[in-house]
C-alpha cells in the first residue's frame, strides 16, 4: 500500500514538474510583463475626473487602453502610435472599440499640453492611462503595450491575419526601420483592396502606412481596429497550452496591467464573442480641427478635439 | 534494503520519462493556428478535375492546374495575378521586389518571353507599382494600374491609375486611361471590353469621409472618370465578365469586413440586379469558367482556416438564395520531402494575392 501511495506521489510530482517547466515561461513573463502596477494620481485639473475608481468586479464590464509604439529606437521613450480604447462587456457580449488620433492636442497629466501620443513617452503607462482618463472622461481599468517586432511575431504565431483591405495602401516613405539598418530610412510598400492573408510584417505595413491615406491617421486608425478584430478572430482558436508560445513571441515587446488570470480568461472571452457584436468608432472629421504646423502647436501638425462632441461619444460608448 | 535502493534509482529514469510525457502532452494541446504555421507551400492535389487549365499563384509561385495535378510554372521571385492573352497562348503576371513591381510576358510554361514594364529604381521615390494586367479582346493592348503620375506635394504616397499599352509595344507609349480620387490608392482591376471601353473599379470618399470602392464603366478613350454601375455603399470590386460578356460577378462588402460574392446581368452599359451567391465570408478572385457555369474563387476555410481554392456552380438567374461552394483542394502542407516545399520561398506573402484564370482545354 505505501508502495502505490508513494508512486502515485512521485508520479505526481513528475507531473507537476512537467507542467512547470511547460509553463515556465509564463510564469516568467508573468513576473516580468503582466500585472505591471498602476496608480493613477487624482487629478488636480479642474473638471477632470477623480482617478482611480475601484477595478470592475470579475464579470461586470471593463476597459482596456491598448497602446501601440514604434519602439525603434528613434525616441528614448516610445510614443503611442496608436491608441485604442477597449471596453468589454463579458456578460453582455459586447466590445467596443474607440481609436484616440495620436495627433490630438491635449493637456498631458504630467502638466503642459502635447499631441496624446507624447503621454507614454514622458510618463510611461501611468501618464497615458490618466491623460486618456481626465480628458476622455472614461475609467481605464487596464492597459496593455505592445511594440513593432512584439505585434509581428504574435501574428506570425497565430498564423497571420484575415482582413479585407478597403482600397489600396500605397505609401513611398514608409520606415524601414525593423530589420536594423538606418533607423531613419524609408521604403515603397504596396498592400492591394481585397481579402488578403497577411504575416506580421505586411500586417504592420497594413495599420502602420500613413502617408497616402486620405484620412490620415484616422484612416489608419480604422485599419489597425480591423486588425485587432482579425487577431481576435484567431485569438478565439488559442488555449492555455498556447501561452508558452505567445509569451515567447511577445518577450520584452508587451506589458500590461492585466494578470495572468484575466489574459487567460481574456482568451475565453475572445471565443464567445461574435463580430456582429463589436462596435468600432473612429473618430473622423466634425470631431476636430486640423492644425498644420502651427506656431502655436510648435510646428507640430495636431488636431485640436471638439470635446463636447467627444465626450458626447464617449458618455454614450462608455458609460 | 538494497533492492528498495535499486527500485528507488529505477524510479528516477521512469519519473523524468513521465513528467517528460507530461510537458510533451501539453505540446500536443496547442491550437491549430499555432500547430500549424503555414510555412510550407500548401497547393497540393485538388478533389475536383475540372476541364481546362487554370493558374494560380500561392506564396509567389506560380502553378498551372490540368488535368487534376498542380505544377509549377515559372522562375523564381514574387509572382502574382497572372492573367491569360485573349489566345490562350502567353501569360501576363506581377513580378513584385521589395520597392516595386513589374508586368512580365510569359508563356504556358512560365517562361520569360518579354519585360513589358521597367518600375525598378535605386532611388526609393522613382520606384513605381505595376499590378492588374489585363489584355483587350483583340489582343492588342495591356491594361494595368500603374502608380502615376506621382504626386507633386509633399506627401510622400501616389494612387494607381489605369493605364494602357501595347502589348508588343514599349512602356513610354503607355497612356494613362483614369484619373483616380487622390489619396485613397486609386483605380484598380481594368477590365478591357471590345471596342475601347473599360471597366475598373475606382476608390473615393463619403461625406463621412468613408473609403468606397465602386466598379465603374469608362465608355470612351478620353473620359477620365468612369461611369459608376454600382453604388457607393455597396462596396463592389474585383469585376469578372464571364465569357460570353452578359454577367459580371463581383465582390461586395457594402462597408464589412466580410463579403458578398455577386452576379449581377450586364448588357454593356449597365448593371441588372445582382444575385447573392455567397455571403458573410472573405471571398476574393472570382474567376469564370470557360462554359459560363461556374466561378472559383479564393476564400478561408472556417473563421481562423487559411485561404483555399473553391469552385461553385453559378445557379440558373431564376435561383435565388446563397449557396456553398465546393472546396476544390485540400490544405495539407506538401511533405517535407517534395521537390516545391521551400524552392524559391522567401517569406509568407499576402496568400489571397492570387488571380485564378480558366481556359478551355486545347481540343
Amino acid at each position: 500500500m505505501r508502495l502505490v501511495i508513494l508512486t502515485i506521489f512521485c508520479l505526481l510530482l513528475a507531473g507537476t514538474a512537467g507542467v512547470a517547466a511547460y509553463f515556465l515561461p509564463v510564469v516568467v513573463a508573468g513576473v516580468g510583463q503582466t500585472g505591471q502596477t498602476v496608480v493613477v494620481p487624482p487629478s488636480n485639473s479642474p473638471g477632470g475626473k477623480a482617478t482611480p475608481t475601484p477595478n470592475a468586479a470579475p464579470g461586470a464590464p471593463f476597459t482596456v487602453l491598448l497602446l501601440g509604439s514604434d519602439d525603434d529606437g528613434k525616441n528614448k521613450s516610445p510614443l503611442t502610435q496608436s491608441m485604442i480604447l477597449v471596453r468589454v462587456d463579458p456578460v453582455g457580449k459586447h466590445v467596443t472599440m474607440l481609436s484616440i488620433p495620436r495627433d490630438l492636442w491635449v493637456p498631458l497629466s504630467t502638466g503642459g499640453s502635447a499631441k496624446i501620443d507624447a503621454a507614454y513617452a514622458i510618463g510611461g503607462p501611468v501618464a497615458a492611462i490618466a491623460t486618456v482618463e481626465r480628458n476622455f472622461h472614461v475609467h481605464i481599468d487596464e492597459y496593455a503595450w505592445v511594440g513593432l517586432t512584439g505585434l509581428i511575431k504574435l501574428i506570425d504565431l497565430l498564423g497571420g491575419v484575415d482582413v479585407f483591405v478597403t482600397n489600396p495602401v500605397l505609401d513611398d516613405a514608409y520606415p524601414d526601420d525593423i530589420n536594423g539598418g538606418f533607423l531613419y530610412g524609408y521604403k515603397t510598400v504596396a498592400v492591394l483592396p481585397g481579402a488578403q492573408h497577411l504575416d506580421g510584417a505586411h500586417a504592420l505595413q497594413y495599420v502602420r502606412s500613413r502617408h497616402n491615406d486620405i484620412n490620415g491617421d484616422f484612416g489608419r486608425s480604422a485599419r489597425q481596429q480591423e486588425v485587432l478584430l482579425a487577431m481576435k478572430v484567431k485569438a478565439s482558436t488559442l488555449n492555455a497550452a498556447d501561452l508558452p508560445d505567445i509569451v515567447s513571441a511577445l518577450n520584452g515587446k508587451f506589458k500590461t496591467s492585466m494578470g495572468l488570470d484575466r489574459v487567460r480568461s481574456l482568451l475565453g472571452v475572445a471565443n464567445a464573442f461574435d463580430l456582429a457584436n463589436v462596435k468600432q468608432i473612429v473618430l473622423y472629421a466634425g470631431l476636430y480641427t486640423s492644425y498644420d504646423h502651427g506656431a502655436a502647436y510648435g510646428g507640430a501638425s495636431v488636431i485640436i478635439p471638439h470635446w463636447s462632441q467627444i465626450l458626447a461619444v464617449t458618455r454614450e460608448n462608455f458609460p | 534494503m538494497i533492492l528498495r535502493r535499486i527500485a528507488a534509482i529505477l524510479f528516477l529514469p521512469m519519473m523524468f520519462a513521465f513528467g517528460s510525457g507530461v510537458y510533451l502532452y501539453l505540446g500536443t494541446l496547442k491550437s491549430k493556428v499555432i500547430k500549424t504555421r503555414a510555412d510550407l507551400p500548401t497547393v497540393t492535389k485538388p478533389r475536383l478535375v475540372l476541364p481546362g487549365t487554370m493558374f494560380v499563384v500561392q506564396d509567389g509561385r506560380l502553378f498551372k492546374l490540368k488535368d487534376g495535378g498542380f505544377s509549377e510554372i515559372g522562375g523564381p521571385g514574387d509572382w502574382s495575378q497572372p492573367t491569360l492573352t485573349p489566345d490562350h497562348t502567353r501569360l501576363v503576371a506581377v513580378l513584385r521586389n521589395g520597392y516595386s513591381s513589374d508586368l512580365y510576358l510569359l508563356d504556358l510554361d512560365g517562361h520569360i518571353v518579354k519585360r513589358l514594364t521597367k518600375n525598378d529604381s535605386r532611388i526609393v521615390d522613382y520606384n513605381h507599382w505595376a499590378f492588374y494586367p489585363r489584355v483587350s479582346p483583340d489582343g492588342s493592348t495591356l491594361y494595368y494600374s500603374y502608380d502615376g503620375p506621382k504626386h507633386v506635394d509633399s506627401a510622400p504616397g501616389d494612387d494607381l491609375s489605369i493605364w494602357s499599352m501595347p502589348l508588343n509595344g514599349a512602356q513610354y507609349q503607355a497612356r494613362r486611361r483614369t484619373d483616380p480620387y487622390w489619396y485613397t490608392g486609386g483605380d484598380v482591376s481594368p477590365l478591357p471590353l471590345a471596342g475601347t471601353a473599360l471597366l475598373y473599379v475606382q476608390h473615393s470618399i463619403d461625406p463621412s469621409t468613408a473609403v468606397h470602392s465602386q466598379i465603374r464603366l469608362q465608355s470612351r478613350t478620353g473620359d477620365l472618370v468612369g461611369k459608376p454601375l454600382t453604388g457607393l455603399a455597396d462596396d463592389c470590386s474585383q469585376p469578372a465578365l464571364s465569357p460570353d460578356g452578359t454577367q459580371l460577378a463581383m465582390i461586395c462588402t457594402g462597408g464589412k469586413q466580410t463579403a458578398r460574392l455577386e452576379v449581377a446581368p450586364f448588357n454593356g452599359t449597365s448593371l441588372g440586379p445582382a444575385r447573392i451567391l455567397l455571403d458573410g465570408g472573405l471571398y476574393a478572385s472570382p474567376a469564370w469558367s470557360p462554359d459560363g457555369q461556374a466561378l472559383a474563387y479564393f476564400a478561408p476555410s472556417g473563421a481562423a482556416g487559411h485561404f483555399e481554392l473553391w469552385w461553385l456552380a453559378v445557379p440558373a438567374p431564376r435561383i435565388l438564395g446563397v449557396g456553398r461552394g465546393r472546396r476544390l483542394v485540400d490544405r495539407r502542407p506538401l511533405a517535407a520531402g517534395d521537390p516545391r516545399a521551400g524552392a524559391g520561398h522567401a517569406g509568407r506573402r499576402p496568400q489571397c494575392d492570387l488571380a485564378p484564370r480558366l481556359v478551355l482545354s486545347k481540343p
